[in-house]
């Protein structure tokens, strides 16, 4: 018979198996992301290290250089980098 | 949606580039004469092989293009602004009656393609190897006015 235990120990494992990435990654993932975006439209950044989400595809990044930028796609479906 | 349009041409256009590569005659350097033996002579020589570039799926390099963990979303983006840009300036140079050479635009195709190959080459260098290698063959669909109008 199957004990709640044994079922915590089979579900568990599936779990972590199948748990997409974690927060702590997604937010690396966006941090390079916001730094690529901010670097190939010639802004000076260094690097992102950190951001607040505005709305979809809109990010308050903020650099290690101290600049901060709001990055968002516009109306015209380009990528905008726009320094606060 | 023409911003998308554009960057299917310019597929086309890796895809026409890639064409012109697999037609170039294989004679010109002994490695590349050694290639065009069939399988039996490759087999035997895998080294040689290895020098040569595929023929470039188009299909695929687009998949992969749009599907690579090396670039984020905005990044992507970005740079399919800038593509589009450059083929604004390939069509506006051929509209205008040339009245520069082309070669002016050689360098920010240049730029844009070191751009995209320091953006992927750490997270997909197998992508970044197959962009730099149809580097001169899209350069040489842009750069010719027929070729360029004829997958735009």
């Amino acid at each position: 018979m199957l004990t709640p235990a044994r079922a915590l120990a089979l579900i568990f494992p599936l779990a972590v198996l199948f748990a997409g990435p974690s927060p702590a990654a997604e937010d690396a993932a966006l941090l390079k992301d916001l730094t690529s975006v901010i670097m190939l439209l010639g802004m000076p950044c260094g690097q992102v290290v950190s951001a607040t989400r505005q709305a979809d595809n809109d990010h308050i990044a903020s650099c290690k250089n101290g600049d901060r930028y709001r990055v968002f796609v516009n109306a015209e479906g380009r990528a905008v980098a726009q320094k606060q | 949606m023409p911003a998308v349009r554009t960057v299917g041409m310019l597929l086309i256009a890796l895809a026409a580039g890639c064409a012109g590569v697999e037609e170039a005659p294989y004679s010109e350097s002994p490695s590349a004469s050694k290639a065009a033996v069939p399988v039996k002579m490759s087999k035997k020589n895998s080294a040689s092989s290895k020098n040569l570039e595929p023929p470039l799926d188009v299909a695929a390099l687009k998949t992969r293009l749009r599907e690579t963990h090396a670039i984020g979303v905005f990044t992507k983006l970005a740079l399919k602004n800038q593509m589009d840009d450059l083929l604004e300036q390939f069509r506006a140079h051929y509209q205008n009656g040339q009245k520069t050479s082309v070669a002016s635009l050689r360098q920010p195709y240049d730029m844009l393609v070191l751009k995209v190959l320091s953006l992927v080459q750490d997270g997909d260098p197998s992508l970044a190897r197959t962009i730099s290698g149809s580097r001169e063959a899209i350069w040489a669909i842009l750069a010719d006015k027929e070729k360029f109008n004829s997958v735009t």
